[in-house]
C-alpha cells in the first residue's frame, strides 16, 4: 500500500484574508508548508497576521482566497471536525473555563466529542498527570499560576491526542523563567508525541530555543522562511532585522567591543575564567530551555570566542 | 389595628406578593435568558451575525424596558384576560410582571454573556463545540454568577413592580398598603406594610448575593 498521507501537515497556498471593514489584507498571498513532525516558528511583531494565521489553520475563518490543506484536505463543513479534534491549541491568555475545574477543563474537548465521561475522566487525569498538576484537578484555574495555567491549557490541548500543537504566544504572559519551563514541556511532547509544532510568537528567544524551521510574516506577508539557525544568523529581510535587533539589549559598548549571543549550559567557574581571558564582559543573562541565554559584549577579535561559541 | 388582625393581613399579602413574583420570575427567566442567548448570537460580531432579527430584538427589549409598568399593565389586560381568563386578582398580575420582566432580564443575559471572553469561546470553537455546546457548556456555565446576580435584581424589581398591580386589584403588599394605609388612613398598616416588602426585598438580596458569590470561582 502507498503512503497516501501527505508530507505536509499544513499547506498554504496563496491564502489571502481579509477581516470584514478592514482596509488592508491580515494576510497577504501567502505561501507556505510545514512538514509533518517539523517544529515551525512564525514569527513577527504585533498585528504581522499571525493568530489569524492560526485563526484559519483551526478552521475559525476561512481564506477569501487561495487553499489551505491541512493534512491534505480544505477545511470544509464536512471536513473541520475531524481536523479539529487533531490540532491541539494553546493560547497567551490560556482561555480556560473560569468556572470549570481543572480536570472539568481538560474534559471539555472530549465531552464536546461525546466520549463517555469514566473515558474522558481517565484520559484527563493521564494528560494532567503528563504535564505535573496531577495533583491540582479539583482546582479552579483562578487558583492557579499563569505557568500551571498554560500547562492544564496544553493537557487540554493535547487530551484529543492530536498530531498538530498550534502554540499563539504560549509563553507571552509568562515571565523568562516559566517561559522556559513551558517551552521545555511543549519540546518534550513533540518528541515523545512525534507532533508538528507551529510555534506562533514575536519572541525571537522562543523561535531561537525550540523550532527547527521559521517563517517570518511581516504586514500580513511572508517575508522570509528558512531553517532557523539559518535565519537567525543571516537573516535577509529588514523586518527580520528589527526583529534581532529588538532583542540586543541596549547598553554602551566601547569602540572595538561586539555584542554576542551565546547559550551556555550554566555560568561555572571555568567559563567564567575563560570569559575574562577573553576581556569579555557578561550583559544581559536569561533562562533558556538548555541553559542560561547570554549576552556577551568582547573584543571583535577575540580568540576564546571558539570555546564559547 | 391590633397586631391579632394585622398579622393574618400582612401573611396572606405576602403569600400574595410571592404567588405573583415567583411564577413570573421563573417564566421571565426562562424566556429572558433564551432572547438574551439569541440577542448575543445574532448581533454583529456574535457566533450568528442576523442583522435584521438582532435589530428588531434588541429594539422590542428597548421598547419594553422603557415603558412605564403601570402602562403595560392596562395595554396587556385583553392578553391577560386571554391567558388567565381575567384581568384582576393576583393570578393575573403573573402575566403583566412577566411581560415586563422578559426585556429587563433579556438584556442583563446579553450583557453577562459579552462578558465571557472572546478568547473562551474562540477556544470551544476551535475544539469543534457546536453553537449549542458553545452556549450551553461555555456561555451559560461561564456567565453563571452574572446571571445569578441577573435574577436577583429582577426578582427584587417584580417585588416593586408587584406592589404596583396591587394597586389595580392584584392583592399583596402593596394592595394592603393602599387599602388599608391610604384610603383608610392606618398609618401602622403602611409601615408594617412597607416593611415587609424591605424585609422581602432584603431577604431576597442577600440570598441572591450568596448565591451568586459561592458560584464564582474566578
Ligand atoms: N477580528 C478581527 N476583525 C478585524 N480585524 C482584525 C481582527 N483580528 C485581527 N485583525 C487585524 O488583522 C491584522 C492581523 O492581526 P493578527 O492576526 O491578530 O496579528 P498578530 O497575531 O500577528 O498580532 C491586524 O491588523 C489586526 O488589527
Ligand atoms: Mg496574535
Amino acid at each position: 500500500m502507498p503512503d497516501l498521507t501527505p508530507p505536509d501537515v499544513l499547506d498554504f497556498q496563496n491564502v489571502s484574508k481579509t477581516y470584514p471593514g478592514q482596509p488592508r489584507p491580515a494576510l497577504n498571498d501567502l505561501t507556505l508548508r510545514v512538514p509533518r513532525g517539523s517544529r515551525t516558528g512564525v514569527i513577527g511583531r504585533s498585528g504581522a497576521g499571525k493568530s489569524t494565521l492560526v485563526r484559519l489553520i483551526s478552521g475559525l475563518e476561512t481564506p477569501d482566497a487561495g487553499r489551505l490543506l491541512v493534512r491534505g484536505d480544505a477545511l470544509g463543513p464536512a471536513t473541520r471536525a475531524a481536523h479539529q479534534a487533531r490540532t491541539g491549541l494553546v493560547f497567551q491568555q490560556f482561555n480556560l473555563l473560569a468556572q470549570r475545574t481543572v480536570l472539568r477543563n481538560v474534559t471539555l474537548p472530549l465531552e464536546l466529542r461525546g466520549v463517555p465521561r469514566a473515558r474522558r475522566d481517565a484520559l484527563a487525569r493521564e494528560h494532567l498527570d503528563l504535564v505535573g498538576l496531577g495533583e491540582y484537578a479539583g482546582r479552579y484555574p483562578a487558583q492557579l499560576s499563569g505557568g500551571q495555567k498554560q500547562r492544564v491549557g496544553i493537557a487540554r490541548a493535547l487530551v484529543t491526542a492530536p498530531d498538530l500543537l498550534l502554540a499563539d504566544e504560549a509563553t507571552s504572559a509568562l515571565d523568562p523563567e516559566t517561559s522556559a519551563g513551558i517551552l521545555n514541556l511543549l519540546l518534550d511532547l513533540q518528541r515523545e508525541r512525534d507532533l508538528t509544532l507551529v510555534i506562533v510568537t514575536h519572541q525571537l528567544e522562543v523561535v531561537r530555543a525550540v523550532t527547527t524551521h521559521v517563517a517570518v510574516l511581516d504586514a500580513g506577508q511572508l517575508v522570509e522562511t528558512g531553517e532557523t539557525a539559518a535565519v537567525l544568523r543571516a537573516p535577509r529581510h529588514a523586518a527580520t532585522r528589527a526583529l534581532l535587533d529588538a532583542h540586543r539589549p541596549q547598553v554602551p559598548l566601547a569602540p572595538d567591543e561586539t555584542l554576542r549571543r551565546v547559550t551556555l549550559p550554566d555560568l561555572n567557574p571555568d567559563t567564567l575564567a575563560a570569559l575574562a581571558r577573553a576581556g569579555a564582559r557578561i550583559v544581559q543573562a536569561e533562562p533558556h530551555p538548555q541553559g542560561l541565554d547570554v549576552w556577551i559584549a568582547a573584543p571583535a577579535a577575540s580568540p576564546e570566542w571558539a570555546v564559547l561559541a | 389595628m391590633t397586631w391579632d388582625a394585622l398579622w393574618p393581613l400582612l401573611w396572606q399579602g405576602t403569600l400574595d406578593t410571592l404567588w405573583m413574583v415567583v411564577p413570573a420570575a421563573l417564566c421571565a427567566q426562562l424566556i429572558g435568558t433564551a432572547l438574551g442567548v439569541l440577542l448575543t448570537l445574532t448581533r454583529p460580531d456574535g457566533l450568528h451575525p442576523q442583522r435584521p432579527l438582532f435589530r428588531v430584538l434588541d429594539a422590542a427589549v428597548n421598547v419594553g424596558r422603557s415603558l412605564p409598568f403601570i402602562i403595560l399593565l392596562v395595554l396587556l389586560i385583553p392578553f391577560t384576560r386571554l391567558i388567565t381568563g381575567t384581568s384582576i386578582g393576583s393570578t393575573a398580575a403573573i402575566v403583566p410582571l412577566t411581560v415586563a420582566a422578559i426585556p429587563f432580564v433579556a438584556r442583563l443575559v446579553d450583557g453577562a454573556l459579552k462578558d465571557v471572553p472572546r478568547g473562551v469561546v474562540d477556544a470551544a470553537r476551535a475544539m469543534g463545540a457546536s453553537t449549542a455546546q458553545t452556549v450551553f457548556k461555555v456561555l451559560l456555565p461561564e456567565a453563571r454568577p452574572a446571571l445569578i446576580h441577573a435574577f436577583t435584581v429582577m426578582i427584587v424589581s417584580l417585588i416593586g413592580y408587584s406592589a404596583m398591580a396591587g394597586a389595580i386589584g392584584g392583592g399583596g403588599l402593596g394592595d394592603l398598603a393602599i387599602r388599608y394605609g391610604y384610603q383608610r388612613f392606618e398609618t401602622g398598616v403602611m409601615i408594617a406594610t412597607v416593611a415587609a416588602l424591605l424585609v422581602l426585598v432584603q431577604l431576597t438580596q442577600w440570598a441572591g448575593d450568596r448565591a451568586a458569590a459561592r458560584s464564582d470561582h474566578r
